[in-house]
């Protein structure tokens, strides 16, 4: 089922969602359909994120003053709460991606066959 | 932090709600657009968002604190759970509010009486000050005199201050009337050392202390009733006992020393006693002041008594005349040498009112019991859809302090309205009870006692519930033969615990109980019955001693032909009236060292005296017309002095001599006329000790009580008796009308109301008890209905059923009552000291008490054992 596919994916490793909000905030502010649908697009699909837990990341990153949100009207003439990075959010996303880099190329050097 | 968002929290949450409809929203718009209809759109748009409330609730979670707000639903839970079973609420509030309520009041009391500072500044620096009389076996304070008051405050080294003080009397004349005023005399220092000062007026220095600088200091209460709280009284000059007095100032509301009754109204300086011939001042040997010291911020009690035993040991060597056994000194600290005496007794009450606490406690824990096992279905529902043990258990114990903190504010209700009457219950002996409240420590002592209670005791049903197994429970509601065994043992291991906390209190009370009845058998040498006592008094001042002797002479003749008045005379001291006097006396042919001569307790007897108060007369005579100020010499002792200094002669006709320390009598050498029998002087439990008495013709050294017997009610006469006065002399103030059996009543007060209270106490355990069996055994009944129901289908008699149950409930009682006196050995040792004529293992109060508790258990066990007989097995067994 879809839902225990998605739990796989977003188990990976904790903080990556909150990351990916973080970085697509930051290049422009968005509601939260937007915020799911711009996370597929970017991920090709590879990331499927179930929809309604990107809530729960949101609520962590307002809370801890990483993001504030407001009501606004969306072009389409729906009201949506947008989402804008704070620049305490913009200092906190640096840290966790080049600390995330680091990991991450940790990780390749051990399993690239190259090394072995 | 956490607080704010509480307040943010109803806007957040909207906010959400409505973001995540917008979400779903658009996302069905979104489907509708790929070619969806509406119903599928909306499906679909749900589906691929998932589990819309659970993702509310964790989106909410960031803003909440799990663990607080998790109690805060269990404690709402716990309310509901009350609301919905008001039987069983009701029933176990009640019992805890029984159990917190009476432990708080007597905690409020204790509070007020021991553990409360006295109301003076740095009051733990208030020591008690007195001299050891080391002629006496132990601990033996003896007062001090002026010569040795004065040499102590002089040479010691370790007290900032220190002060003498004696209870007296006054009788305050103004224009309209006399009154007779509670007084005390005190030294200059007196306020300084309490660390009080006047607010009008000056204090008291130390020239106040010479002859002729009479100063008076008045009480808050004395300045609004008598001058009408004028401030212009300071300076102005009282007539006191016939004198003028100069005041000195105003005390400020509610200062009060000595503390206890009665109060004085005022003080006044010790100018008086330094007057006359041979003044009070200059007498080492009259040992009557109460000393009180402040030590020195750097000094320790232990100090000051080594200080202090250093001067009085030098004393002794200066003056063996008279202070030749007083070679050490006594330091105590105020607040501990005030309520020594009832010390005791406020440890009975606690430890008493604690084993109350305790058998209620069990009682509900035995009631969570029977209700957490009745819950065993909803509670296995519970496990089964995932609540870990820990949240069955917090749910649990929760409910149960919810329970207890309810018990415990309704039992503050309880103790706010004990509190309030116990003044009025409680013997006025008891210093400082009047000042018991509920105050800030009272209401943390109840909070600790419910919180700690409801843990404790619901600890067992949270335990005992969380061990249970999902499908046993679930099973359970069906058909189950009986409850778990575990749950079984513990509540029928309560019941017995139950028992015998009864047993231990009603054995406690019972005991007391009889004691007392012991005590108010006992003959206290005078018949007390239609004797009234009043106090006259006469001034010193205006009447010589023979004036003073005729007026009471001519005052007797008067009441005498009263009508309703069988006889009357005068005497001092009444028994049991707190009067006394101890005074040294040779023997004639009985040659003693100088400072070595025996004193025992004085009396004094106008003609009649014994025969109005029917002390019977052994040998000789009494005192009669011949007993004059002229006659000569007599004196007449009692049975118990003739049986200490005349052991095996004939007392009457032996010439004693009794220093009597007055300027105006020598101390003339006194036949002994008579033998009259002993009576009890101070409480009826002491030993009759030794006693003489002198004529008071011969001896006008105070007023004596009138002391008259009616025929009828000794209390209508006084009124008459009051008239009589008045119309010898206006001026004469009347006061402490009382009678014989009041003043034997007072003195033994307090064991009576120890009786009383633990009588209450042993009520509420017998109550409680039962109460207890009978929750378990209609448990047992409603678990084993089906078990029963077979029984019966299988051929067993309604008798059969009902003799089980009884069997059952009585067994328990036996085991209980068993434990209960196993008990009683070792804890009624410790209240041996209480006891009179009786043993504190009273074989006939441990039967009563089993007897008793037998009785209780029996028909506790009843009414369960005829519900159960009265099942129908046919019903029980369809179920």
């Amino acid at each position: 089922m879809a839902s225990s596919k998605n739990t796989e994916q977003r188990d990976l490793f904790p903080g990556a969602l909150e990351m990916m909000i973080l970085r697509s905030v930051l290049r422009q502010p968005m509601h939260g359909y937007a915020l799911v649908q711009h996370i597929k697009q970017r991920s090709n699909d590879l990331l499927q994120v179930e929809e309604g837990s990107l809530y729960p990341a949101l609520q962590r990153l307002l809370k801890d003053g990483l993001l504030k949100a407001e009501w606004e009207i969306s072009p389409s003439n729906r009201r949506v709460r947008t989402y804008r990075i704070t620049p305490a959010g913009k200092k906190h996303l640096e840290r966790q991606v080049s600390s995330f880099e680091r990991m991450f190329e940790g990780i390749t050097r051990v399993i690239s066959p190259a090394e072995s | 932090m956490w607080l704010k968002h509480l307040w943010m929290r109803r806007r957040i949450y909207s906010d959400l709600t409505e973001e995540i409809r917008q979400h779903l929203d658009e996302k069905a718009e979104a489907l509708m657009a790929d070619g969806m209809s509406r119903e599928e759109a909306d499906r679909a748009a749900r589906r691929q968002f998932g589990n819309v409330t659970r993702l509310e609730e964790r989106s909410r979670e960031p803003w909440m604190c799990p663990f607080l707000e998790g109690l805060w639903a269990d404690f709402i839970y716990a309310i509901r759970q009350l609301r919905k079973n008001p039987g069983y609420a009701f029933t176990a509030i009640l019992t805890l509010a029984l159990g917190i309520g009476t432990t708080t009041a007597v905690f409020s009391l204790v509070n007020a009486v021991l553990l409360r500072p006295l109301p003076f500044p740095e009051s733990e620096r208030l020591m008690w000050l007195s001299q050891q009389d080391h002629s006496l076996p132990g601990v033996a304070a003896e007062a001090l005199s002026y010569p040795d008051y004065f040499d102590w405050r002089a040479q010691n080294h370790t007290l900032s201050g220190m002060a003498s003080y004696v209870s007296s009397g006054a009788i305050l004349r103004t224009r309209e009337e006399s009154r007779r005023l509670d007084a005390a005399t005190v030294s200059s220092s007196f306020f300084d050392v309490l660390g009080a000062s006047p607010i009008v007026g000056r204090n008291f220095r130390p020239d106040d202390e010479k002859p002729g600088n009479r100063a008076a200091m008045l009480s808050y209460a004395l300045w609004q009733s008598e001058f009408g709280s004028s401030r212009e009284v300071a300076g102005s000059s009282i007539n006191l006992d016939g004198t003028n007095y100069t005041v000195a100032g105003v005390m400020p509301r509610g200062f009060q020393f000595p503390l206890g009754h009665p109060a004085p109204a005022l003080w006044k300086s010790l100018a008086e006693d330094a007057e006359g011939k041979d003044p009070k001042t200059g007498q080492r040997g009259f040992d009557v002041l109460h000393v009180i010291g402040r030590l020195k911020p750097e000094a320790t009690q232990e100090q000051a008594k080594a200080d202090l035993s250093v001067i009085a040991a030098n004393l002794a060597r200066q003056y063996p005349d008279d202070n030749k056994q007083y070679y050490s000194a006594l330091v105590k600290p105020q607040l501990e040498s005030m309520t020594g005496s009832v010390r005791p007794a406020m440890r009975l009450l606690f430890g008493a009112v604690t084993m109350v606490l305790l058998l209620v406690c069990a009682n509900v824990a035995g009631l969570l019991l029977a209700r957490g096992s009745s819950r065993s279905g909803e509670f296995a529902v519970r496990a089964a859809i995932g609540a870990g043990r820990a949240v069955i258990i917090r749910q649990v114990l929760v409910e149960s302090v919810t329970l207890f903190l309810c018990g415990g504010a309704a039992g503050l209700a309880l103790a706010a309205g004990l509190v309030h009457a116990a003044p009025k219950l409680m013997p006025v002996e008891i210093p400082r009870v009047e000042m018991a409240a509920v105050d800030a420590r009272v209401l943390l002592f109840v909070l600790i006692v419910s919180l700690v209670t409801g843990l404790v005791f619901g600890a067992f049903p949270a335990w005992r519930v969380s061990r249970s197994a999902p499908q046993g429970g679930l099973r359970e509601g069906s058909r189950a033969v009986s409850g778990t065994h575990g749950q079984h043992r513990l509540h029928t291991g309560l019941v017995i615990a139950q028992t015998a906390i009864g047993v231990v209190l009603l054995i406690g009370s019972g005991l007391l109980m009889r004691s007392f009845l012991q005590m108010m058998n006992v003959d206290p040498g005078f018949d007390p019955t239609h004797l009234s006592t009043t106090r006259v008094a006469a001034s010193f001042d205006s009447l010589t001693h023979d004036q003073h002797f005729l007026f009471f002479e001519r005052l007797l003749s008067r009441i005498s032909a009263l009508p309703g008045v069988q006889s009357a005379s005068a005497g001092w001291p009444v028994p049991m009236s707190n009067s006394s006097a101890t005074i040294s006396f040779n023997i004639l042919g009985r040659p003693v060292a100088k400072g070595d001569e025996p004193s025992e307790a004085l009396g004094l007897a106008m003609p009649g005296y014994f025969e109005t108060m029917r002390i019977p007369l052994m040998a000789g005579r009494t005192f009669g017309e011949r007993d004059g100020v002229a006659g000569r010499p007599t004196i007449v002792i009692d049975q118990a002095f003739a049986a200490k200094y005349f052991p095996n002669q004939n007392p009457v006709g032996q010439h004693m001599q009794v220093r009597l320390g007055d300027d105006v009598f020598e101390s003339p050498v006194r036949e002994i006329v008579g033998v009259v029998g002993s009576i009890k002087r101070k409480e009826l439990t002491a030993e009759a000790d030794p006693q003489f008495y002198l004529p008071y013709a011969q001896a006008v050294i105070t007023n004596p009580f009138l002391v008259v017997r009616a025929n009828g009610d000794p209390a209508a006469i006084q009124h008459a008796i009051g008239t009589v006065v008045h119309e010898l002399d206006k001026s004469v103030p009347v006061y402490e009308a009382s009678t014989a059996e009041q003043y034997i009543s007072n003195s033994a007060a307090q064991p009576r109301f120890q009786a009383l209270l633990l009588a209450c106490f042993a009520a509420i355990g017998l109550i409680l008890s039962a109460i207890g069996l009978y929750g378990l055994l209609s448990y047992v009944v409603v678990q084993r209905r089906s078990e029963i129901g077979l029984r019966m289908a299988l051929g067993a008699q309604r008798s059969d059923v009902l003799r089980m149950i009884v069997r059952r409930g009585l067994f328990l009682t036996l085991v209980g009552i068993a434990a209960g006196l196993a008990a009683s050995i070792v804890i009624t040792r410790f209240i041996s000291e209480m006891l009179f004529h009786i043993q504190p293992t009273d074989p006939l109060t441990f039967a009563l008490t089993a007897a008793l508790l037998l009785i209780a258990g029996l028909a506790a066990s009843g009414l369960p054992a005829y519900r159960a007989a009265c099942l129908d097995p046919i019903r029980t067994l369809r179920q």
